[in-house]
């Protein structure tokens, strides 16, 4: 143990006996320090240092923030860029014919095999709004709100499984172990709630990711920081609900016998744990109410269901999407949507871009539409950012599995180019950052990188990446790992 | 921001006298530690600590830009050879004996920032002190010394202490010379029940029961203390409990990982564990069994069993994913965990490079991965290479025999077509006439000059159908008759595939026909044996001759040339310009659906009569047909087929290159297998294989495995390790608390008790240091918050399995079960949702349903959540330490769960049972929980619950029904929910 955890440790044990004392207000149970391990690797990071009896009291970030929380929807499986965002023309015209061999040659594909055909975008494009967005006629709401997003074109990964690449948008790592970006967010800010969980995960479209939980894991980071599923049916969150027989009042009376009882036990043994302990059932208590609250669907009025499209009880991306503005409103730092089924290979109906890739799209358009206009007329959305993303992109041939033509049409996965875009917290509206060749193969100006987009997600929160760090087996680990990653100024208002 | 300490002095102001405390602290492990030893050598030579004092200026200050990682200027300071060679200035940073003419004491010392080192962007200049060392270890011939874990562990002597009654072991007196040190004293001993309770939870995982309670309260004899701890280790939930701690380090789980999560039966790994942790195998043993008990001579089940070790890695079964990439992600998994396992060592750091701190060169890692990279397992669907472990216990031997006797058979039938099959002269080569595809491929006939000599061959190119039939015409010229086929398949670039394996493939069907000049089918080549080049390989070749999918093949990828004979039933007559048309069907596909076919192949027939035997009555067909028989009968033993280690044939066994900065796809020079120089080296006399690795790692002269050991045991028992990063003895963990308390355990361990962790476990319960009472003073909390003086005795929270299996306890309907397959206890509903799985949780009924949580299904996408919210890993990677943590999850599953409101209500009817009033109900509870008296203002807390709890009942009897019928039963169950939630009970 070195001096500063030394000194951290002290001074955690040292708050959470004071807190019990004197409860205070929230922001002073945490601070950032130096990272004691960070000069192996040159410049020096920080720490969140924190009160372990209140790990997600908020704190200042470091730097001034132009976003203050986050809803990230993810559609698991991987839209096609190139039937929605990135409208490509020159493809249409070479619908059809082989592709060429240098686009081929030494790469491998997860399903395609041999020489597939290139495949033109599979719907009408039209620009919108005063910026003048290609969209196609998939996202009629969300061609609306065009002047509202900020478009990146030019995201590119190297990783062309789900799983993986799933694991590398939200962790910065392929492999498992890593902390997700809703951890860093919320080990490094806190929440405003404490009542709630400070990251939050809804899921739709009837199955996990394919990375499963460790895409909202903590990896390194103590376990507090991981995401917390809420869930539509059953308990909001698991556990939340008293047992049957037993009644909210007699629940507290409970909780304050524990309470009470623990206080003797600090009375005998000294050990700040039970004063954490203690606070944490006061807060479990306190989040059955709040979490029941905030996820009550029912509780919005006629008009707002009807803007979303949203049918309480079910689960769906339109609630998960109402949700996430409630949460939000309530102080929740990090909201990550996954909704799964879009990985549109065309080996069946249900991943065909003519049959299931256009009900997802009509699953899509108007909730996240209502999503941004409520956030809107709320004045939320400025401070909140909210990101759509993929894992990657889809490629500009037609996916040709076993090397024989399917019947349905389809693309397979695409790690050199895909779209993501961006809204409200300080990004820059109406604006398409890059852009990719004549067929979308790869972008042609303006490569992003995941870690790039992830290091401006951080500093639109308010955090530099390459400051915070977690020493862990003997690295300052941090989100954007150990390649360079940079800012993107140009997409930040 | 305040980054400075300053700055966070200005912010806490309030939590000054704190703060201060702990610099106090933090310099009695770090700073005062040296002094100390310094002050004592200080009359005879000043000499100053590369260890203590240089290394730390180094490390956190020199080696980010020269280090392992980068070599600015040609210079490292990891290493002293490159530290004083000329670096690319033309200037050496040191030389020794001559700090003046050292650059590195300009640079330090330059009054200009832009040219100081280190640069003010990396960080402050080196104060005073430092720069003093430095240029005194550089006057005193600048000698480097070994990180203090790589030197082997010294005997130190017993330090003296003024408590000389305390200790009753000589650890006890390590322990307490730094408690005095420190100016604190021990705490008294802990009550009796404290301390069995602790020594029960610790040692078997459970708590004690009343009557162990009561009978060691009363027992007087002197070796009462002995007796509880001859009895908790003599138990077989001993296994079940260390056997939790194991499986974190195995990354243990009953499915595969990645995007399916598909089950995988390997729970009899676990249940090996348990068994030989009860027999207290000793851990060199043990540790050998694990890595490379396959390789052991004359290698039992059991020994191959051992080996699912390292097959616990993750596997791939996504569509699409490459299982070269995969395969090579466990062989990686495998290195990093040895390492962690074993030597607490951030070794996987140098995958990409040299570490950064370490001595540890990037080309000794992939020397390493070499141990691990020739094992046959390949990220295949299927898991294999399984062993299939009989399910009833008395059918082992039989069936180890049978194991025996069929890799006997296939030897011998091995050695007989080998000789065979090898001789170039039985073969003549055939020219290709004719070849096309079903589906896509294009086929296409190709001479290629080797050895002066024109070959044919028939290559598949372009987009190649799944499934496709290859009809290949084969000119037989000269041959008069034919008795055999030889079929080879070649890698399109062989030396490439020695480093990125192509596509396999797999031959699910040969047909052969006889063609007369007219291209007429005349007659049919009935091929009725077949064999390949290794003796037992994934599938039997046999099967190309039988419908299915399966046959000969290399599956799913080929890195070098393979072949396989097949035997007409009789030698065929070849009228003059015939021809012989081969049908190859391949129907096997990769994960991504693509083809798996012979894209480069050869051709060859022989008219040699030896090969009429093998498919016509004869020794050859006798060996065949017993072989037959005796894996039907090995199959009709009723048995789990279990993922284990075992070598590919030397003959086709990977090569390791380097990884150029780690990239799998980019390879640099081949390697052997070896250990980092800065360890002692091999056995020598023996193969260098995984078992002398595993032999190496199990020796006394290793200096981290006996220390890595003991310290992980000090932090199960005392919740922190002598060395805190139990992950990392590195440069960059932390430095023991007690190094000479550690190299004493380790001494005492490896030697006195020949690695056996029950005596290692006995001495440390019985020690003073862990029987005193868990009570923390002011002063001890000021100077020492987290107890690493060991001055009281541990209180920590239960593990996830100890809270569950404390309430099982509590409740009465822990089941004593042992081994088998995991069970489901009630979990909520719409946990288990993995993508394209179907697979469901159905809950246990009777007593699986009560099972210790060491047997609860453990999905590694999606964890049993009331034990994923205490703090259990999802087992994808290797967890040395579990960090505990205390969050308002925690309290909602152990409140609402309704495993947990059952056991409540189990514990609650023992509570009615054992008293007829409410109070005497309450305290018998407490007792049964803790052994202990409950404090009377816990109890009046607690019967206020019961009146409330009761009046709840009262108040709407209707509503209280789901928990209990009656207003006594309803109250209890309340007040039992309450107790299983004390921090008494979640702590021991």
């Amino acid at each position: 143990m070195n001096l500063i955890q030394e000194l951290q440790h002290a001074q955690l044990s040292h708050t959470t006996r004071r807190l019990f004392l004197q409860e205070c207000a929230a922001g002073l149970g945490a601070a950032w320090l130096a990272s004691a391990a960070s000069n192996a690797a040159g410049a020096s990071g920080v720490q969140a240092v924190r009160d372990a009896a209140r790990p997600l009291a908020p704190i200042m970030p470091p730097l001034p923030a132009k976003a203050k929380r986050v809803i990230y929807l993810h559609m698991a499986g991987s839209p096609s860029q190139l039937d929605l965002f990135d409208y490509k023309p020159e493809l249409q015209k070479l619908d059809g014919q082989d592709c060429p061999q240098e686009f081929i040659a030494g790469k491998r594909f997860a399903f395609i095999r041999g020489v597939p055909k290139l495949l033109g975008p599979q719907f009408p494009f039209q620009q919108h709004g005063e910026s003048g967005a290609w969209l196609s006629d998939r996202l009629p709401h969300l061609a609306s709100v065009a002047d509202k997003l900020c478009f990146v074109r030019t995201m590119v990964t190297d990783q062309f499984n789900h799983g993986p690449a799933q694991l590398l948008v939200h962790t910065g790592n392929q492999n498992l172990g890593n902390a997700s970006i809703g951890s860093w967010a919320t080990y490094g800010l806190g929440s405003e709630n404490q009542n709630l969980p400070g990251f939050v995960v809804l899921l739709s479209g009837g199955k996990f990711p394919d990375a499963g939980k460790s895409v909202w894991g903590s990896g390194y980071l103590p376990s507090v920081y991981q995401g917390v599923q809420c869930r539509s049916s059953g308990d909001p969150v698991l556990f939340l609900s008293n047992p049957a027989g037993i009644d909210r009042s007699l629940r507290g009376k409970m909780v304050e016998a524990i309470a009470d009882v623990n206080r003797q036990t600090y009375n005998e043994a000294a050990d700040p744990e039970t004063l954490t302990r203690i606070s944490q059932y006061e807060l479990a208590y306190r989040m059955q109410m709040s979490a029941t609250d905030a996820m009550d669907l029912n509780q919005e009025p006629a008009h707002i269901h009807q803007m979303y499209g949203t049918q309480p009880g079910q689960e769906s991306l339109a609630n998960n999407c109402l949700l996430a503005r409630r949460l939000v409103e309530r102080g929740v730092r990090y909201v990550q949507l996954y909704d799964w089924g879009w990985d549109s290979h065309g080996a069946g109906e249900n991943e065909a871009l003519h049959h299931g890739f256009k009900d997802k799209c009509r699953e899509l358009d108007q909730p996240v539409t209502a999503l941004l206009l409520d956030l809107e007329q709320r004045g939320l959305l400025d401070e909140t950012l909210v990101v759509w993303s993929g894992e990657f992109g889809r490629t500009p041939m037609r996916e040709n599995r076993g090397g024989q033509e399917m019947k349905l049409i389809g693309r397979d996965h695409h790690p050199h180019a895909f779209t993501v875009w961006l809204a409200g917290g300080g990004v820059r509206a109406g604006y398409a950052h890059g852009e990719t060749d004549p067929i979308g193969y790869a972008p042609i100006t303006d490569r992003v990188e995941v870690r790039d987009l992830q290091a401006t997600m951080l500093r639109l929160l308010g955090i530099d990446h390459e400051r915070l760090v977690f020493p862990f087996q003997g690295l300052d680990q941090k989100l954007t790992g150990v390649k360079p990653a940079r800012v993107i100024d140009s997409i930040i208002a | 921001m305040p980054n400075d300490l300053a700055s966070l002095f200005a912010l806490t102001s309030s939590r000054l006298a704190g703060t201060l405390a702990a610099l106090v602290v933090a310099s009695c492990f770090g700073v005062t530690n040296a002094c100390a030893d310094d002050a004592k050598s200080a009359e005879s030579s000043p000499r100053v600590s590369f260890n203590k004092e240089i290394r730390p200026i180094f490390a956190k200050h020199c080696v980010g830009c020269h280090g392992g990682v980068k070599e600015a200027s040609g210079l490292s300071f990891i290493y002293r050879e490159s530290a004083l060679a000329e670096a690319e200035s033309g200037l050496a940073a040191i030389i020794a004996g001559n700090a003046t003419d050292s650059n590195l004491m300009a640079r330090i010392t330059d009054p200009d920032p832009e040219s100081r080192m280190p640069p003010g962007d990396h960080g402050p200049a080196l104060d005073p002190q430092q720069i003093d060392a430095l240029k005194r270890w550089i006057d005193q011939g600048a000698e480097w010394e070994e990180h203090w874990s790589f030197v082997p562990p010294q005997s130190h002597p017993l330090p003296a202490v003024a408590r000389t009654n305390w200790p009753r072991d000589p650890l006890d007196q390590f322990v307490l010379a730094r408690i005095e040190a420190a100016g604190l004293a021990p705490a008294p001993d802990a009550a009796r029940a404290e301390w069995l309770r602790r020594v029960s939870l610790d040692l078997i995982g459970l708590p004690p029961t009343a009557a162990e309670f009561a009978e060691f309260e009363l027992d007087n004899r002197p070796d009462a203390y002995e007796r509880v701890v001859a009895r908790l280790l003599a138990s077989p939930r001993y296994g079940e409990r260390w056997a939790s701690m194991w499986l974190d380090l195995a990354r243990y789980a009953d499915t595969v990982g990645f995007e399916k999560d598909p089950h995988r039966d390997i729970w009899p790994y676990r249940d090996w564990l348990i068994r030989t942790l009860n027999d207290d195998m000793p851990f060199d043993e043990f540790t050998v069994r694990q890595l490379a008990g396959d390789l052991l001579p004359n290698a039992t089940l059991d020994d191959r069993l051992a080996t699912a070790f390292h097959r616990n890695t993750q596997m791939n079964t996504e569509g699409g994913t490459d299982d070269e990439e995969y395969r090579l992600a466990a062989v990686l998994d495998r290195v990093s965990t040895t390492w962690q396992v074993w030597q607490a060592s951030t070794f996987r750091c140098t995958q990409c490079h040299s570490h950064p701190y370490d001595p540890f060169r990037h080309e000794e890692y992939y020397k390493f991965v070499a141990f691990f990279n020739t094992s046959r397992d390949a990220d295949l669907n299927g898991d294999e290479p399984l062993l299939k472990i009989p399910q009833e216990a008395g059918k082992w031997a039989e069936a180890e025999q049978l194991d025996e006797h069929v890799r006997e058979l296939e030897r011998q039938l091995f050695e007989l077509q080998s000789p065979l099959t090898r001789d170039p002269a039985r073969w003549q080569a055939l020219p290709a006439v004719a070849a096309s595809a079903t589906g896509n491929a294009t086929m296409t006939i190709q001479n290629v000059a080797e050895n002066g000599e024109a070959i044919s061959e028939v290559r598949a190119e372009g987009t190649i159908t799944a499934g496709s039939t290859f009809t290949i015409d084969l000119d037989l010229a000269g041959l008069e008759r034919l008795t055999a086929v030889r079929i080879d398949a070649l890698p399109k670039d062989p030396a490439q595939a020695l480093k990125i394996p192509e596509d396999g493939f797999v031959l699910s069907q040969l047909k052969g026909e006889l063609l007369d000049a007219a291209g007429a089918v005349v007659g049919e080549v009935p091929f009725a044996a077949a064999f390949c080049d290794e003796p037992a390989p994934l599938f039997d070749p046999q099967e190309s001759l039988r419908e299915g999918l399966e046959g000969w093949g290399d599956y799913t990828r080929m890195s070098r040339r393979r072949f396989a004979v097949f035997v007409p039933a009789r030698a065929v007559e070849v009228p003059s310009g015939a021809r012989l048309r081969l049908s190859m069907n391949f129907g096997h596909g990769d994960t991504g659906g693509g083809a798996l076919v012979i894209e480069r192949g050869r051709f060859a027939a022989s008219s040699s009569d030896d090969w009429i035997p093998f498919a016509n009555d004869s020794r050859y067909a006798q060996l065949k047909l017993q072989l037959t028989e005796l894996k039907k009968a090995r199959a009709e033993i009723a048995a789990v087929a279990v993922p284990i280690m075992a070598e590919q044939p030397a003959e086709f066994a990977r090569q390791t290159q380097v990884f150029a900065r780690g990239n799998w796809l980019d390879r640099e020079t081949a390697v052997t297998p070896g250990v980092p120089e800065v360890m002692p080296p091999l056995p020598g006399g023996a193969p260098v294989d995984r078992l002398a690795m595993a032999r190496w790692l199990a020796s006394p002269e290793n200096p981290l495995t006996a220390r890595v050991m003991v310290n992980r045991l000090w932090q199960e028992l005392f919740g922190i390790g002598i060395v805190e990063t139990a992950e990392d003895f590195g440069t960059s963990g932390e430095l023991p608390s007690h190094p000479e308390l550690l190299d004493h355990l380790a001494l005492r361990f490896q030697g006195e008790h020949g690695w056996s962790v029950k005596r290692m476990l006995r001495d440390i319960v019985l020690s003073s240091a862990y029987r005193q009472a868990g009570v923390a003073t002011s002063d001890k909390l000021a100077l020492d918050p987290r107890n690493r003086l060991v001055a009281r005795g541990p209180r920590t929270r239960l593990t996830a399995e100890m809270v569950r299996d404390q309430a099982l306890t509590l409740s009465g309907k822990l089941s004593e079960k042992m081994y088998g397959k995991p069970v489901m206890p009630p979990q909520p509903d719409g946990v288990w949702r993995s993508a394209y799985n179907g697979e469901s949780w159905i809950t246990a009924e009777g007593e699986d349903r009560y099972r210790r949580a060491v047997y609860t299904y453990w999905k590694r996408t999606s964890g049993y959540p009331a034990l994923a919210t205490f703090d259990m890993p999802s087992r994808d990677v290797c967890v040395v330490r579990r960090i505990a943590t205390n969050t308002p999850l925690q309290a909602l599953a152990t409140l609402n769960d309704a495993a947990y409101v059952e056991l409540a209500q189990g514990f609650a009817s023992r509570m009615a049972a054992a008293a007829d009033n409410p109070a005497a109900q309450i305290a018998a509870g407490y007792r049964l929980a803790t052994g202990q008296a409950l404090h009377a203002a816990k109890l009046r807390r607690l019967l206020e619950l019961y009146e409330a709890a009761a009046a709840a009942f009262d108040a709407d009897p209707a509503a209280a029904q789901p928990l209990a019928a009656d207003r006594a039963t309803y109250a209890l169950a309340i007040v039992a929910n309450a107790m299983l939630n004390l921090d008494d009970l979640l702590t021991k």
